[in-house]
């Protein structure tokens, strides 16, 4: 009798199938046996265990495909015996056992290996290895104690016992497979909710586990007798007892594992598989086979959590899960959903024929590749000691992880042992010697010797006439810049200024600022740089804050100033008496300890903090940046970035010190900074210190002539991707440094130089810390993390900053004791990083709520503490949006069939690369087909109304282009009388033209043109609508030639959209979704959908005159017939007939397969904001229609698109988006409570008064409350997702209320393609159209089973409007 | 109750097979059920009676006699 497998059984098989070679499910045992062994009798007793266990005689076999298993009647076997009593070596042995345990099993023949060994005269060996898939820990002991009583009874020991009997597995097999039929498969069960509960699968300790790696390593954990002893203890604890000690102890251990996978992993969400004996039913309670059944075991951790807290949670949720998992279909979701392994396995000695026997369960070094770990728990027999054995899988854990392991798992083990109270975030993982080779003990600071002022003052001796500075009017040598500085800070000395003052520079970026700051380092004292576009309240506030005793600035910005008491001196109006210094230098000795400057950035109280540096923390950066960048008396960087920024320390004073040179990049009094632009355009430099946001911008500019060879990227996460892009636009070799480091770490700590073939992962590593620097990464309670798992980084060293200003408790926070080198303190960053398997420092975002926004280091809550006092705001939440970027080109694949790219919306490919779309419309391609008819047909509707009018049956809208120019022919070829209709958008190319009136003259028919002054203000209006210029185009056309069809009573307007276009403007999925299609309901919705259509409140409304469209019976007196609706042709039928029949050619001059120039316009925005040419949708239309070819679609698509043209005719109709809008989408949003009528002026204003600028929101909306989470905080997740068109509506955003709300907002989401959709938010507002309508209306009358009209939600645009029509509709239904 | 508890463990449950079972016998202490028998026990429970037993009612006191197991399960909860 053949069987299938059971679920257990086949997912061994397949795991088999998989690796065929390795013997993955090998369960191989070796029994010593202390006593003499009698051959033959062995023999004897074994051939009976085969005889009374059906399970050693299955063998195992697929028929098409599947597999099945059955138990022969009788297999005849002879035990193999091996004598190695001449040779009783035990290496020798063991090394012949691990060999023979290898031995992969033919489960078509036979599905154990057995083999008695004499060891000596009174030592036997039973090995015995049998396939996972007929035995599992239970069995094992039954085979054991059956084959010992075997042999005893046949040694006549046993005389008058009746041998045990025991139900063949197979019956188990056969009761399992019909178990499985009826059990519940709910789609809502326990499981598929668990489902939305868990992670990805876990990786540890950072690694991606490798897909299909089955090698492990096993490495052993002893407990010993003191730990056992105490885990004894633990077990009686009320948190931890259950039913039984079996599961108290199986609680523990899920628990630690947890806590375990936690800690190296940071995810929370956790699960792990138990495999459970299974033998529920008695009557299977002796049977030999596989029974294990693995279940899952769910939980969440919290960082709060203390061992007790785990415990009791896990204990409760276990008995949940193996409640659950007994009666209902685990789903294989979340059966794949654990790659950790909790297994028990009961030891204790048997004996053999009463001589003293110890089993050794054989290890193959393989597992199943689904786990990366696998933990064997040991259960003494009575108070004995537990071992763990760990089977570490390759793919995630190799040779130097393995030997970590258990130190990490104990740790946790005796924390909780200690105190079982305590935290689960507190005990430290790492032992001592790990923690060496994570920071280096021998760490010792090297002191520099001299300042970073001195190697200037170098520079000046032995090159004076080397430029040091170039700006817009002036050039400084070295010695210029010398004496200049050194007039200055004489003069600053005669105004009082000493050394440990400050000096507030307030400059815009130009030689003068260079001078000042080096006068003031000159007089010892300390400047705090302020950069132009600082609003004068902050200003005011540093000044105040930081002490200044003078602010130094210049004529432009002195008048903002509103200084009050505070000295102030303008170098351009004290010019002269500034000039009557001397040049000599002024003595005064620096000391390395003194402050060099004082930096303000955004503090989370609402007030910028000054970040105080030292002379020493200054040098040693830029000697050490000096000696790492290269840079010398050959380097020019420019000063093109604010003075206020940390980063531009580097560009300021690194040239000065490295004999180089500055060229200063003055930024714009009002408006954008261009500087970054005007530096690529000038090209004169050749290092550069930048933020990748700047790169980005720098990306499309003309770079191929540039010089720059070196780059020092700091400020932001820098992206592989934008790193290798630069290196192969750039013609020089492109060295790319990416320097992290906060404020508080002076410029720069941790730096790496891109390397693309070492750097492949997402994001650029920062690398590893600079001299006199350390880092560290730590977890909540300071311990060291091991390598690879994420914790904050704390900075340590010379560059650390001395504090805030006037802040010591801010400071103390920041800066804590070092507790790896005694007497020194650490920075905390607040910064998340890993150290990868080379070393480096990861980057992987904040721990807070501080974001970077082009380079600039902004806390929200500053933002926020600042709303806050406008008396009109309650609350407010400031976020930043970060508009989804484009997949970039090179990841976006094509549908295999219609060519449809991966990037467009909502898309979702198969594993054989078939879209989403393609496979739905096989189910309802045959219906679609109904809705086509044939050519006769067309012939009796066009000539339907002959009688109306004596000229014309129909206008045909004639483009010039090749689908219009055959419907022409053809209607002309059915003997019709046509009127051709040519719009003139004014992008008609010359070639176009004359073959427009070519055709016509050759067909014989009359023409006319329309057009409208307004074409280029509908282009502008289509391409923010709808990023494309042929819905405006379109519609402009459906306009005038319905106007010119009703002066000339012409019944129809022909169209030659094809029949792709039909299924993106108006053959939605939902229209075929009735059983019994039928299409004149489809026509009905169609020309419903068209009366809204000319509605819609765009440009076209507006300029063209639309009012024959008020009275809905001009759909009746014009119809709109779609010619490729009742013909089917091809793209190649269509060029032969065109040839043939009329002359056709297609142009050359627009460069393009079109004949309207503007149309590429369209395309590059479309392609730009969405990311896909515009034409990608019906093109796969027409693909999947069979009416053009993939390639043929593809090669239409990816034609190149002239830029220069493209922005040439931008300019000429007047649309003004530019590159920088579409790269720099990221925006701060301010969301706030309070006046609704507040006016956005006056929250600007107010804003503008005390942050700088790029600080200052771009959008602030009015919210009725803020959104919380369940734990009471702001919702910024929920905040972040709005779009921007939601943004810019003003309504505030609500919540759904009720059961219909959701319903409809979820319909809403879908169809519109919104993340969030406010209650009261317009339909129109967020982009919505007649086709959206189509839709929306559909899905709703088929989710609430209603039939509800379609114009109903132009007339009830808001979800909350139309969840009370839909109550209504359904109350009048219940009343009738 | 006592006979459907007494005769589902007879027939299903107990590790080895049993004539009868007292109202009172230790169940769990005497090896007569598992704890992922009384896991099943609970799932049988449940179905048969009508009830949800919640994870935080599956104790010793509960469940280690016939007896303490009807005297749970016809204790109104909340």
């Amino acid at each position: 009798m053949k069987l299938k497998l059971t679920a257990s059984q086949l997912s061994l098989w397949v795991g088999q199938k998989m690796n065929p070679k390795v013997p993955l499910y090998n369960t191989a045992y070796s029994y010593e046996i202390s006593g003499t062994i009698n051959q033959q009798i062995f023999e004897k007793a074994f051939q009976l265990l085969i005889d009374t266990t059906d399970a050693l005689r299955i063998r195992f076999y697929e028929e098409d495909g599947i597999p099945y298993q059955e138990a022969r009647e009788k297999l005849d076997h002879n035990i193999e015996f091996i004598d190695f009593s001449s040779d009783p070596e035990l290496d020798v042995i063991s090394e012949w056992l691990l060999d023979r345990s290898l031995k992969t099993l033919d489960l078509s023949h036979q599905v154990f290996d057995a083999v008695l060994i004499k060891k000596s005269e009174n030592t036997y060996i039973w090995f015995m290895n049998m396939h996972h898939l007929i035995t599992d820990g239970v069995s094992r002991k039954i085979i054991f104690d059956r084959m010992n009583s075997h042999y005893e009874t046949l040694l006549g020991h046993n005389a008058g016992l009746q041998p045990v009997t025991s139900a063949p597995y197979l019956d188990y097999v056969k009761s399992e497979l019909n178990a499985a039929s009826s059990k519940t498969d709910d789609k809502d069960s326990y499981w598929s909710s668990k489902l939305h509960e868990l992670e990805k699968t876990h990786s540890f300790y950072g690694i991606h586990p490798k897909p299909d790696a089955t090698e492990a390593s096993r490495v052993f954990l002893q407990l010993g007798r003191e730990r056992s002893e105490k885990l004894q203890l633990v077990l009686q604890r009320p948190e931890v007892k259950g039913w039984t000690a079996q599961l108290a102890l199986f609680n523990v251990m899920s628990s630690l594992l947890f806590i375990y996978m936690y800690r190296v992993s940071g995810q929370k969400k956790l699960a792990i598989g138990a495999p459970l004996h299974n033998r529920i039913s008695r009557k299977f309670h002796h049977t030999s086979g596989y029974f294990l059944e693995i279940f899952p075991m769910l939980t969440e951790i919290d960082d709060a959590d203390s061992f007790k807290t785990v415990l009791q949670r896990v204990k409760l949720e276990n008995s949940n899960n193996l409640k659950h998992a007994l009666q209902d279909t685990v789903t294989p979701e979340i059966s794949n959903s654990f790659n950790v392994v909790l297994n028990y396995i009961h030891t204790g000695f048997s004996n053999f024929n009463g001589f003293k026997t110890t089993s050794e369960w054989i290890y193959t070094g393989h597992i199943d590749s689904n786990h990366q770990m696998r933990c064997h728990v040991m259960v003494p027999e009575s108070n004995g000691e537990f071992k763990i054995m760990l089977d570490l899988n390759h793919g995630t854990f190799d040779h130097e992880l393995q030997q970590k392991v258990p130190g990490h798992l104990l740790s946790l083990f005796d924390a909780m042992l200690t105190d079982i109270e305590m935290g689960i975030s507190e005990p430290s993982l790492v032992s001592h010697s790990e923690q060496k080779s994570l920071i280096n003990p021998d760490f010792r600071i090297v002191e520099p010797t001299s300042n970073a002022l001195t190697y200037f003052e170098k520079n000046a001796l032995n090159r004076p006439n080397a430029v040091a500075i170039q700006g817009e009017k002036q050039t400084l040598t070295y010695a210029e810049l010398n004496k200049k500085a050194n007039q200055l800070a004489h003069y600053l000395h005669e105004k009082g200024i000493r050394e440990y003052q400050k000096v507030a520079l307030h400059f815009y970026r130009n030689p003068e600022y260079i001078i000042a700051v080096i006068a003031v380092l000159k007089l010892g004292a300390t400047f705090i740089p302020i950069p132009s576009d600082q609003p004068s309240e902050r200003i005011t506030f540093i000044i105040d804050n930081s002490d200044a005793a003078m602010v130094l600035t210049e004529s432009g910005l002195a008048q903002h100033l509103n200084l009050g008491s505070n000295p102030l001196c303008d170098i351009t109006k004290e010019h002269s008496e500034i000039s009557k210094q001397p040049f000599t230098a002024l003595h005064t000795d620096l000391k390395m300890n003194d402050l060099a400057y004082i930096l303000y950035t955004s503090g989370s109280t609402g007030k910028p903090k000054g970040v105080c540096i030292s002379h020493k923390a200054l040098t040693n950066y830029l000697v050490w940046a000096k000696a790492a960048y290269n840079t010398n008396e050959k380097s020019i960087f420019p000063l093109f970035s604010s003075i206020g920024f940390d980063l531009t320390i580097t560009s300021t004073l690194l040239p000065l010190i490295s004999g180089g040179r500055i060229i200063t990049y003055k930024e714009n009094t009002f408006g954008a900074d261009m500087s970054l632009m005007q530096v690529f355009e000038d090209n004169m430099v050749n290092t550069i210190k930048l933020t990748p946001s700047h790169l980005a911008l720098v990306q499309e500019k003309k770079i191929s002539d540039s010089y720059i060879h070196t780059m020092i990227i700091g400020g932001e996460d820098l992206k592989v991707a934008l790193a290798d892009a630069m290196q192969s636009a750039f013609p020089n070799p492109l060295r790319i440094f990416n320097e992290y480091g906060p404020t508080e770490a002076t410029v720069g700590c941790i730096v790496s130089e891109f390397d693309p073939k070492k750097h492949r992962e997402r994001s650029v590593p920062i690398g590893m810390s600079i001299a006199n620097m350390q880092a560290y990464v730590l977890d909540s309670h300071k311990n060291i993390v091991p390598q690879g798992v994420v914790g904050e980084l704390y900075l340590s060293g010379i560059g650390l900053a001395e504090g805030y200003v006037d802040s010591p408790e801010l400071t103390n926070d920041k800066f804590v004791p070092n507790p790896f080198i005694e007497g020194s303190k650490m920075y905390s960053s607040g910064d998340l990083c890993r150290i990868n398997t080379n070393g480096e420092f990861e980057y992987l975002g904040r721990k807070d709520d501080q974001v970077k926004l082009r380079g600039h280091r902004i806390e929200l809550s500053d933002i926020e503490s600042n709303l806050i006092h406008h008396p009109e705001i309650d609350r407010c939440a400031v976020v930043l949006i970060e508009d989804k970027k484009p997949i970039p080109e090179e990841d976006v694949v094509n549908c295999i069939e219609c060519g449809l790219p991966s990037n467009y919306p909502n898309t979702d490919f198969n594993e054989h690369g078939v879209c989403h779309l393609c496979t739905s419309f096989e189910n309802y391609k045959f219906k679609a087909e109904r809705y086509f008819k044939n050519d006769d047909e067309l012939v009796q509707v066009l000539t339907s109304k002959r009688h109306q009018n004596p000229n014309y049956d129909c206008i045909s809208l004639l483009s010039g282009g090749k689908d219009s120019t055959y419907v022409l022919a053809r209607l002309v070829n059915m003997g019709l009388r046509v009127l051709a209709f040519t719009m003139d958008n004014g992008y008609i190319s010359d070639q176009a033209k004359a073959n427009i009136d070519t055709i016509v003259k050759k067909l014989g028919v009359d023409h006319v043109y329309g057009q409208t002054p307004h074409m280029n203000e509908i282009f502008v209006d289509s391409l923010h609508r709808h990023h494309n210029v042929c819905n405006g185009c379109f519609k402009t056309i459906y306009t005038l030639s319905t106007q010119i069809a009703l002066e000339k009573e012409i019944p129809f307007i022909v169209t030659g959209l094809s029949r792709g276009q039909f299924f993106e403007t108006r053959l939605t999925e939902e229209l075929f979704w009735d059983e019994s299609l039928d299409t004149k309901k489809i026509d009905q919705t169609i020309i419903e959908a068209r009366k809204l259509y000319h509605k819609e409140n765009d440009a076209v409304k507006r300029l063209l005159d639309v009012s024959m469209f008020d009275d809905d019976k001009v759909f009746e007196k014009v119809e709109f017939v779609d010619f490729y609706r009742f013909s089917d042709v091809s793209l190649e039928e269509m060029l032969i007939y065109l040839k043939d029949n009329v002359g056709w050619v297609r142009p050359t001059d627009t460069g393009r397969s079109t004949n309207c120039l503007i149309n590429q316009v369209g395309i590059y925005v479309h392609k730009k904001e969405m990311g896909y040419s515009n034409y990608s949708f019906p093109y796969s239309w027409d693909v999947r229609l069979g009416h053009k070819t993939r390639d043929e679609s593809l090669e239409e698509i990816n034609e190149v698109i002239n830029e220069t043209e493209v922005k040439r005719i931008m300019k000429e109709i007047g649309y003004d988006k530019s590159d920088e809008d579409w790269l720099n989408t990221d925006k701060l949003v301010a969301y706030y409570t309070g006046n609704p009528k507040l006016s956005l002026k006056d929250i600007r204003e107010f804003t503008e008064q005390r942050l700088p600028s790029y600080m200052v929101p771009t959008i602030f909306k009015h919210l009725n409350e803020i959104p919380l989470t369940k734990n009471g905080k702001v919702d910024k997740k929920a905040l972040r997702n709005l779009t921007s068109a939601q943004l810019e509506l003003d309504t505030p955003y609500t919540a759904p209320r009720n059961e219909i709300e959701e319903i409809l907002e979820h319909i809403w989401q879908e169809v519109l393609q919104l993340k969030k959709v406010g209650v009261y938010d317009n339909f129109i507002a967020l982009g919505g159209h007649s086709l959206a309508a189509i839709r929306i209306t559909a899905r709703i009358n088929d989710e609430i089973e209603l039939n509800l009209p379609l114009n109903k939600i132009f007339e009830l645009p808001t979800i909350a409007e139309y969840s009370g029509y839909i109550e209504n509709t359904l109350m009048a239904l219940l009343e009738e | 109750m006592n006979e459907k508890i007494i005769t589902y463990i007879k027939d299903e449950l107990s590790i080895e097979s049993i004539d009868s079972i007292h109202i009172d016998e230790d169940l769990l202490g005497n090896g007569i059920v598992d704890s992922l028998g009384m896991i099943k026990l609970v799932v049988f429970l449940e179905k048969e009676f009508q009830v949800t037993i919640s994870p935080e009612d599956m104790t010793v006191e509960n469940f280690n006699s016939v007896r303490s197991i009807s005297t749970y399960l016809s204790t109104p909860r909340t």
